[in-house]
């Protein structure tokens, strides 16, 4: 029998440079071992079969990752040095002028501003929303766990759906907030919610933390629910009040998972799209066109699609960007905890 | 004992209100009739029952309703399907490369409007442009990162020792994953099955763009052309969103179990 002894679970860390050589040694000796035992070895045959079909377990999602993330960044690269039309694409070498129209537009520079500042501050204020929330369903127990799951229903949602509801709450003839502020006599006559660049930006944030506040709730409270337990007894023993132990206990200890759920969310926040189709079409004028919308409508409306995919990169590079420094300061605070 | 008045309730209240608002008012406005709606209140002074008659006839509904659950349920199964025997690969049997862990979660970071144009092009060429095959497939593949996220504490928590003992056993790492992991991340396996499923039920953008007759036609797609329609009514609009929400909800209510565990383990590791 071999006595090679090749437990899966033997080696948990290796990754890395000498993985192809250890592979191939690996395979070799399950070879051998099944050819130089003299009597037939079907056992050795087998675990040769496994290796060799190891491949295939991990095939399925390879081919999704070069489908979906890969090849598109390979063809966007290709098309955004072309010129080309939805119709006709590649039909000739532009070198850099689609990055210099890109970057050349105003309204494009705008927007990446526009969505930028749009995902800090939403995930911000969604981010204190949501802890905000938890703490509150946190320290009602047992009740909390109940609203907990209730809470789950506006990220169920459609988001289409969500931004029928809104609009229809924002509409000005007939909407519930504009027929409540009238009611009330707060207003003269109906505001036009969706009609002015402040007011629109506002109206999506409002919707927006409708839909996404109770899943950053949800991330909270799992993060509220890992602390150790007793910390926050002791304090109050000694005397602190509820909001000293807040800042001076349990946000220090949350810390790392915050900064995990933030950028869990500005990820999120950079794929807004749903709502501003719905709410505003990226109106008025381009007030609220994020430059998500504005490659969706420069590529499948004015077939511009070279054009799109040189913004779709620079869009691209600025996301990893402005990432970057969230996924550090997450490092850097789960290093300060270990 | 004496109780005091908990300040925290009429808190927890109040959010609760904010966050049922808008499908109560949905539901309110879907039973008011066309000048009840004008008036801005929030409940409907009379009762109709046209607006969910007129809705499902300005446009076919009932069709997007099968479109959708079709899409939804064979997409969350092929994304399963394709995440769960490669992360139990990876994170248990430490086959191939390690890094793909990493590389699955960071494809995850960019926004779907880039793969839009590239997908659109891949989609013409293999002729399923405008199919609901076209949009299992897309989706199936797109929410890959999002299953292995949700799956990955769940496979992580299986004891290892129960594994070896059946190695020693002579069982095969897929007869390891069929009949002792399986059964053990029953849960997360259920969890992850539905937000998968559900995020392929409420996507818009890809089917906004890939499809475009209504044979095809999604919900979200659906009642986003609704909403631009002039003819339509506030009352109309409101039982169609509803017609859409119901199913997702129905689900969640049942399964609100796996759910929350879903999300708050898959969170924060």
């Amino acid at each position: 029998m071999p006595m090679r002894e090749r437990h899966a679970f033997s080696s948990p860390r290796d990754a890395g440079e000498g993985f192809i050589l250890k592979e191939t040694t690996m395979a070799l000796g399950y070879a051998a071992d099944a050819l130089t035992t003299p009597e037939f070895d079907a056992d050795g045959f087998r675990r040769l079969g496994r290796f060799l079909l190891r491949p295939l377990w991990l095939a399925p999602v390879a081919c999704a990752l070069i489908v979906t993330t890969l090849y598109p960044f390979v063809f966007l690269v290709a098309l955004s040095l072309s010129k080309s039309s939805l119709g006709k694409p590649f039909r000739a070498f532009a070198g850099l002028k689609n990055y210099a129209l890109a970057l050349g537009d105003g309204e494009f520079i705008a927007s990446l501003l526009r969505t930028v500042a749009y995902a800090l501050l939403s995930s911000a204020i969604q981010v204190a929303a949501g802890l905000a929330l938890a703490l509150l369903l946190f320290t009602l127990l047992k009740g909390g766990r109940f609203l907990l799951s209730l809470f789950l229903l506006p990220l169920m949602t459609p988001p289409v759906m969500v931004g029928v509801a809104w609009k229809l709450i924002l509409a000005p003839a007939g909407g519930l907030l504009n027929g409540t502020l009238l009611r009330l006599g707060l207003v003269d006559e109906p505001v036009s919610f969706l009609g002015s660049a402040a007011l629109a930006w506002a109206s999506i944030a409002l919707a927006d933390l409708w839909q996404w506040t109770p899943f950053v709730a949800i991330l909270c409270f799992a993060a509220l629910s890992s602390l150790p337990e007793g910390v926050d007894d002791a304090a109050r023993l000694d005397g602190a009040g509820p909001f000293e132990r807040f800042w001076y206990i349990t946000l220090p200890l949350i810390a790392a998972p915050l900064a995990a759920i933030f950028l869990i969310k500005l990820i999120f926040a950079f794929k807004l799209f749903d709502l501003t189709y719905i709410l505003t079409y990226g109106g008025p004028g381009f007030a609220t066109t994020t430059t998500g919308f504005s490659i969706f409508r420069l590529s499948m409306q004015q077939f511009e699609v070279a054009r799109a995919a040189a913004e779709t990169l620079i869009f691209a590079a600025l996301i990893g960007l402005v990432t970057l420094p969230v996924v550090r300061l997450h490092r850097a605070l789960e290093r300060r905890e270990a | 004992m004496r109780r005091r008045f908990d300040h925290r309730l009429p808190l927890a209240a109040i959010a609760l209100a904010f966050f049922a608002l808008p499908i109560l008012y949905l539901a309110s406005l879907s039973f008011k009739t066309k000048d009840d709606v004008l008036s801005g209140a929030f409940l409907p002074g009379t009762v109709t029952l046209a607006n969910w008659a007129q809705a499902f006839e300005a446009a076919p509904l009932s069709t997007f309703t099968v479109n959708s659950v079709t899409v939804a349920l064979l997409s969350g199964l092929l994304t399963v399907l394709i995440t769960v025997p490669a992360a139990y690969a990876v994170l248990r049997l430490r086959y191939g490369w390690q890094r793909l862990s990493d590389v699955t979660l960071s494809s995850f970071m960019a926004p779907p409007i880039v793969a839009i144009i590239p997908l659109f092009y891949l989609l013409k060429g293999a002729g399923l442009l405008n199919t609901v095959a076209g949009l299992v497939l897309v989706y199936g593949m797109v929410n890959v990162p999002v299953a292995y996220w949700l799956i990955t504490p769940f496979l992580r928590r299986v004891p290892v020792e129960l594994e070896q003992a059946a190695e020693l056993d002579g069982a095969g790492p897929l007869r390891r994953l069929v009949s002792i992991v399986l059964p053990l991340i029953a849960p997360g396996l259920a969890a992850t099955g539905l937000i998968v499923t559900i995020l392929a039920y409420n996507e818009f953008l890809f089917a906004s763009v890939f499809t475009f007759g209504n044979e095809t036609r999604t919900l979200p797609v659906g009642i986003s052309l609704f909403q631009g329609d002039r003819l339509v009514n506030f009352g109309q609009m409101a039982a169609a969103s509803l017609t859409g929400i119901v199913p997702v909800y129905l689900v969640a209510l049942f399964l609100q179990r796996f759910l929350v565990q879903g999300l708050a383990h898959g969170g924060i590791k």
